[in-house]
């Protein structure tokens, strides 16, 4: 009976305590003016900021005698430093105002670039940017298929989805990313050759 | 027994009555739900946008099927050094996402610098694809930006790895000599099929001028293919692009070789007329060879003024 009866107690007296702290929980909330809650809410501080980490997975095409595992996993650490600058450029860090983008723009493929300033909102924050003052990333993934032309790394397809919160003086909302980006292995690194891409709300 | 009991009837309660108020707190109509949850907005709106590289106005390439460096078919030697079976002129306007391929008559007897005149496969053969450029060019009067090469098991390799390529046969085929035996119709060709179309001659009404038509409805038929793969998978540009390295030999340097085949997935091939060059059967030294009629010297003066179609 003895046994029986102490969780019994203790049953009792944490669900008495979760009660309590329920009511002292509505009872600060119900007690506040109106404006107040609102007020509140939208001055909280901002969940700590992830940092941003693309996750990669990639595979590669490569000419025979090479390795197509090893060169995957060779030319991912570059491709990740390339998307995470990206990510960064387009919305974490990205800039207010027309000049500001040509960081973004600079990794686009010359052929490419006048088509990509056109369609910034369709690659970044694009105009809501000015008014964002912050990016904070839940979710940045990416699948490529790399093509080496001899023993480097020459061109690469790759899927990228991006998800944030961007908060504003208004409130915060999320930011979404869904793009394909063909890629151009140049001396001064990877370039954007080409994109097919959205943002927005997904659909 | 009886002793919980009061202490588990006042949690229960207790519980109600947090529950009940938080309810009241957020059905309150005087309290927006934002104010629990936190304000939820529209940062940005959808937008959507695609782009590919734009080039130049216009790229003349030259595609140059070899009947040599195949040794699956017997054929020995360098593609390079070989004679050039499969001749296209592709002309593409990259701007207005049009053109034509020019398909000419292997045996068409023309003027080759340095060498008199001969049938037109010979040029690759005394000099390789810049002699045979330069033949063209002077033909034409067209500036040819690159030519590309590939041999009888590049073809049916290219076709095979990237599973068949789409087709519309124009005609029934019964070709002992080719090994061509097709049904007209469009239809998925495998690399030994789509060989043996654009090698098909002797049996063809038409000969000569029948199996460059062929061969320029395979070139287009792999623009199709190509396009239809890209568009389910654009992770396919990378395959393509990977077969063709190793089938191909070119002067594109590589980054132009992506530009050229992100430009591609925009190009309709309906926008893309095969124009077979115009001749004549005609004989020189004891050989059988195409004489150039006027009409194609008309043609090749169109296609220099942009007109395509």
């Amino acid at each position: 009976m003895a046994a029986r009866s102490t969780p019994w107690r203790r049953r009792a007296v944490t669900a008495g305590m979760l009660a309590a702290l329920l009511l002292v929980a509505g009872c600060t909330s119900g007690g506040k003016p109106e404006g107040g809650g609102q007020a509140t809410s939208t001055a909280a501080p901002a969940a700590p900021a992830a940092p941003l980490e693309v996750r990669l997975v990639a595979a590669a095409k490569v000419p025979p005698g090479l390795n197509a595992k090893r060169a995957a996993k060779q030319a991912a650490p570059g491709l990740e430093r390339f998307l995470d600058r990206y990510l960064t450029a387009a919305f974490v860090q990205a800039p207010g105002g027309e000049a500001g983008w040509d960081g973004l723009l600079g990794l686009f493929d010359t052929p490419v670039r006048a088509s990509a300033r056109k369609q910034l909102d369709a690659l970044s924050l694009g105009a809501a940017a000015p008014k964002v003052s912050a990016v904070r990333p839940s979710r940045a993934s990416a699948r490529a298929v790399v093509l080496y032309n001899g023993r480097r790394p020459a061109a690469a397809t790759v899927r990228l989805a991006f998800d944030a919160t961007a908060d504003t003086a208004q409130g915060s909302g999320q930011v979404h990313l869904r793009s394909v980006l063909q890629l151009l292995a140049t001396g001064e690194g990877w370039r954007i050759a080409a994109f097919d891409s959205r943002t927005g709300p997904p659909q | 027994m009886s002793r919980p009991r009061p202490l588990a009837w006042i949690a229960a309660l207790g519980l109600v009555a947090a529950l009940g108020a938080g309810l009241v707190v957020a059905t309150s109509p005087r309290r927006p739900a934002t104010a629990q949850t936190g304000q939820a907005i529209t940062v940005q709106r959808a937008h959507a946008g695609s782009a590919t590289p734009s080039l130049k106005g216009r790229i003349v390439l030259l595609t140059i099927g070899s009947d040599s460096g195949a040794p699956k078919f017997g054929r020995g030697g360098a593609m390079e050094s070989g004679r050039a079976d499969a001749l296209q002129l592709v002309v593409l306007d990259t701007v207005r996402h049009r053109g034509s391929v020019l398909s000419f008559p292997r045996d068409s007897y023309v003027p080759i610098p340095g060498h008199g005149t001969n049938k037109i496969n010979a040029a690759m053969a005394f000099g390789g694809p810049p002699l045979l450029v330069a033949t063209f060019e002077r033909l034409t009067g067209l500036s040819i930006d690159y030519y590309a090469v590939t041999s009888f098991d590049g073809l049916t390799d290219i076709v095979n790895k990237v599973g068949g390529v789409r087709v519309g046969v124009d005609m029934n085929l019964r070709d002992h000599f080719a090994g061509a035996f097709l049904n007209k119709g469009r239809q998925t060709l495998n690399g030994r099929q789509a060989l043996a179309y654009a090698r098909a001659r002797k049996t063809l009404p038409g000969g000569d001028f029948d199996r460059s038509r062929h061969q320029g409805q395979v070139l287009l038929g792999g623009l199709d293919t190509f396009q239809r793969q890209v568009a389910k998978d654009p992770t396919q540009v990378m395959t393509w692009l990977g077969v063709l390295r190793d089938e191909v030999k070119t002067d594109l340097p590589f980054p132009e070789v992506l530009r050229l085949a992100l430009l591609a997935t925009r190009v309709p091939p309906s926008q893309i007329r095969n124009l077979p060059v115009p001749g004549t059967a005609g004989s020189a030294g004891g050989a059988s060879v195409v004489r150039l009629t006027p009409g194609a010297y008309a043609l090749f003066g169109r296609i220099r003024a942009g007109k395509y179609s």
